[in-house]
C-alpha cells in the first residue's frame, strides 16, 4: 500500500521540498550589487524586513487583506453552501457546477473584467453619472475595497465548496430533532448546524486564508502601483530588484506568518468542536 | 397530553398524492399505529403531524389547537426519529436537556426531569457519554428518553424499531408499550411490520397508495377486514377470484364449489378463508382435496391444499407424534372443512391480491 505514495511523495520530495530548501538557503546569503550574491549564513534579511516599516505595512495590509476575505467569504459562503447542500433537485449538479465557473477565468482575465467594471470609465461609473448620481466619478478600482472584492470572487467557490461537502454529511434528521424540541430556526443553526459544520469551517478558512495571504494577480491589478501585498513584494525584490536573498527572506516570513495563523485558527476551531 | 384530530388531510405532489383525505381522531392516551406497505403514506402523514411537510389540504389538531400552518418547533410534539437524529456533539444528557432548555425550564429542575427520564429508560450513568459510545439499543431509549421528558401533546414515533436486532426489538416493543400506558402518552406510531402494530396499539389504521383502508382493533381488522386488502396485510389469508352463485355458495375461478357466509354479493368480491380456520379431516364433512405439499414449520404445520384445480393453504398446530394426521404427506387425500361463516365475500380493487392463488 505504501508504494501508492510513491509518485506523490517524489512529486512533492523533487517540486516542492527541494526548491524550498534551495529558497531558504539562499535567504541566508547576502546580497551583493555586482555578483547578485554572495555565500554566507545570516539572518540579516530577515531581521530588515521585520525592521522596515514599509515590510511591516505591507505584511500588515496582507493580513488584513486575507482576514476581511476570509471572514465575507465565511459569511456569504455559508448560507450558500447550505442551500446547495440541501438542494434535493435535479438542479443540484448545475448549481455546483455554476458554483465553480468563476474558477474557470483565470486570475488575469477576471481582474482585468473588474476593471473595466470598477474604474474612473467603468460600467459602474458611467452608470452612476448617467443617472445623475455622482458628478466625479467614483473612485473604486486601485482601492483596498476592490482588492478584497476580487480576492473575494476567487475564494468564495472554495468556501462554499468546503462547507457545502460538510454541511452534506450533517443529516437532515439532526436538524428536524432540534425543530421537534423547540428550537426555532436560528437556534437550530446555532446549537446543531454550526457546531456540526465547524471542520468545515475551519478547513474552508483555513484554504482560503492562505489562497488570500498569496494572492498575486488581484492585489496587482486591482489595487494598482501604491498598494503592496506580500507576493507581489517578493516578486519585486526577485525580479525588479534582482535582490534573491532579501526576496527569498520575505517569502519565507510570508511562509511562516501563514502557517502559524492557520495551526493556530485551526487548532481553536478544532477544540471548540470537540468540546460542545 | 391531549387528543390529536386529522381531518381531511391530504398531500399532493406534482405527479402523485401521497396521502389522500385522511380522518383520524387520537384519543388521550390512544396508542394508534399506522400501517402499510412502503410507500403507503404513513410516514408522510406522520411528518405532517410533526410540521415536517406541509398538508395539501385538511387539517391537524392537537390537544384541540388547529396546528395545520404552524411550525415544527411550535407544536409540542415529541418525535422518535427512525435513524434516532441525535446530536452526535452532545452528550446523552444535553441530549435530553435540549428540548427543556428551549422551553426555558430552569435548571435545577431541568437537571431533576433528564436523571428521571434516564432512569425510566434505564440510562442511569451514561449521561455524560457521547451518543456514538453507546450501543443502537442504547441509542434507541436516548431518543425516546429525549422526546419523552418535555411531556409532549402527542408522541410519534417514526419506526422507531427497524434498527434494531430481532431479539431486541421484542423487548423494546414491550418497554414502549408500557412506557406509553404508564405516562398515559397519546401516541401515532408508524410500521410496516403489522406483528409490530398489532402488539403495540390500541388502534391500527391500515393505509394502501394515501388511502386509509380499514381504521379498527387488531381484533376487528383480523376478524373483520373491511376488503380483500386488509384481508392479505393483516394475517395471512387465502384470498380467491370467482363469482358467487346461490347464497352461501362460491364458485372459484378454477371451477370448484365452495361454501361461504351468504351475503349480498358485489361482482368482483374476492373470497377471504384465514389458513388456520381450515379443518382437515379423515371423514365426515368436507370437501374432498388433495396436499400438494406439507410443510413443517416447528409448532405449526401449512398444508398447501388442491381442491379441484382451487389452491389453499391450511395451518394447523403440529399433531403429536403417534396421531395420524402426523404421516400426512404430499399427495394424500383428505377433507377441508370451515365453517361457512369464516369465508366471507369481501370487495377487491385491481392490485389488492398480493398473492393471486385464484
Amino acid at each position: 500500500m505504501a508504494a501508492l505514495l510513491l509518485p506523490a511523495t517524489l512529486l512533492v520530495l523533487g517540486l516542492l521540498v527541494a526548491p524550498m530548501a534551495m529558497l531558504f538557503r539562499i535567504s541566508l546569503n547576502q546580497y551583493d550589487a555586482a555578483l547578485m550574491m554572495r555565500e554566507a549564513l545570516s539572518a540579516e534579511n530577515y531581521l530588515r524586513a521585520l525592521a522596515d516599516p514599509y515590510y511591516r505595512e505591507v505584511l500588515g495590509t496582507t493580513l488584513g487583506v486575507a482576514f476581511s476575505c476570509t471572514l465575507l467569504a465565511l459569511l456569504i459562503g455559508f448560507p450558500a453552501a447550505y442551500w446547495l447542500a440541501r438542494m434535493e433537485s435535479r438542479w443540484k449538479s448545475l448549481a455546483t457546477i455554476l458554483t465553480l465557473f468563476p474558477l474557470l477565468v483565470g486570475n488575469v482575465v477576471r481582474a482585468a473584467g473588474w476593471m473595466a467594471l470598477l474604474g474612473r470609465d467603468g460600467a459602474i461609473n458611467a452608470g452612476l453619472f448617467g443617472l445623475g448620481l455622482v458628478a466625479e466619478p467614483w473612485p473604486m478600482l486601485y482601492t483596498t475595497g476592490a482588492v478584497i472584492v476580487g480576492i473575494l470572487a476567487v475564494v468564495a467557490p472554495y468556501m462554499i465548496l468546503t462547507l457545502a461537502a460538510v454541511i452534506e454529511s450533517i443529516p437532515r434528521g439532526v436538524e428536524e430533532a432540534a425543530a421537534n424540541l423547540g428550537a426555532g430556526p436560528m437556534t437550530a443553526f446555532r446549537r446543531v448546524v454550526l457546531p456540526l459544520a465547524l471542520p468545515g469551517v475551519a478547513a474552508g478558512c483555513v484554504l482560503v486564508f492562505i489562497l488570500c495571504m498569496n494572492a498575486y494577480a488581484t492585489p496587482v491589478l486591482l489595487g494598482g502601483p501604491q498598494f503592496k501585498m506580500m507576493a507581489p513584494a517578493v516578486y519585486d525584490q526577485f525580479v525588479r530588484g534582482t535582490n534573491w536573498p532579501f526576496g527569498a527572506a520575505l517569502a519565507f516570513l510570508l511562509l511562516i506568518v501563514t502557517l502559524v495563523l492557520t495551526i493556530i485558527g485551526s487548532t481553536i476551531l478544532a477544540g471548540r468542536s470537540r468540546s460542545r | 397530553m391531549g387528543t390529536l384530530t386529522l381531518d381531511g388531510l391530504c398531500r399532493r405532489y406534482a405527479t402523485t398524492t401521497a396521502v389522500e383525505r385522511v380522518d383520524l381522531e387520537v384519543a388521550e392516551g390512544e396508542f394508534v399505529a399506522l400501517l402499510g406497505p412502503s410507500g403507503c403514506g404513513k410516514t408522510t402523514t406522520l411528518r405532517m403531524v410533526a410540521g415536517f411537510v406541509a398538508p395539501s389540504s385538511g387539517r391537524i389538531l392537537i390537544a384541540g389547537r388547529d396546528v395545520t400552518h404552524a411550525p415544527p418547533h411550535g407544536r409540542d410534539t415529541g418525535m422518535v426519529f427512525q435513524s434516532y437524529a441525535l446530536f452526535p456533539h452532545m452528550t446523552v444528557g444535553e441530549n435530553v436537556a435540549f428540548g427543556l432548555e428551549m422551553r426555558k425550564v430552569a435548571r435545577a429542575e431541568r437537571d431533576a426531569r433528564v436523571r428521571e427520564v434516564l432512569r425510566l429508560a434505564r440510562l442511569d450513568g451514561l449521561g455524560d457519554r457521547l451518543p456514538r459510545q453507546l450501543s443502537g439499543g442504547q441509542q434507541q431509549r436516548v431518543a425516546l428518553a429525549r422526546a419523552l421528558v418535555v411531556n409532549p401533546a402527542v408522541f410519534l414515533l417514526d419506526e422507531p424499531l427497524s434498527n434494531l436486532d430481532a431479539k431486541l426489538r421484542a423487548e423494546v416493543r414491550i418497554e414502549i408499550r408500557a412506557l406509553q400506558q404508564r405516562l398515559g402518552l397519546t401516541t401515532l406510531f408508524v410500521t410496516h411490520d403489522q406483528e409490530e402494530a398489532l402488539t403495540m396499539a390500541d388502534r391500527l389504521v391500515v393505509m394502501e397508495r394515501g388511502r386509509v383502508r380499514q381504521i379498527g382493533t387488531a381484533e376487528a381488522l383480523y376478524e373483520r377486514p373491511a376488503d380483500a386488502f386488509v384481508a392479505g396485510f393483516i394475517g395471512r389469508c387465502n384470498l380467491l377470484r370467482g363469482t358467487p352463485e346461490a347464497p352461501g355458495q362460491f364458485r372459484t375461478a378454477s371451477g370448484a364449489l365452495l361454501p361461504c357466509l351468504p351475503q349480498p354479493a358485489r361482482p368482483g368480491d374476492i373470497l377471504a378463508l384465514r389458513p388456520e380456520r381450515i379443518a382437515l379431516r379423515a371423514a365426515g364433512d368436507g370437501l374432498p382435496a388433495r396436499l400438494a405439499a406439507v410443510t413443517y414449520l416447528g409448532a405449526q404445520t401449512e398444508y398447501h391444499l388442491d381442491l379441484a384445480g382451487t389452491r389453499l393453504v391450511a395451518v394447523a398446530p403440529t399433531p403429536a407424534e403417534g396421531d395420524a394426521r402426523r404421516g400426512l404427506a404430499p399427495g394424500d387425500a383428505v377433507l377441508a372443512h370451515w365453517d361457512p361463516a369464516e369465508a366471507r365475500l369481501l370487495p377487491a380493487e385491481p392490485g389488492d391480491l398480493l398473492d393471486d392463488q385464484a
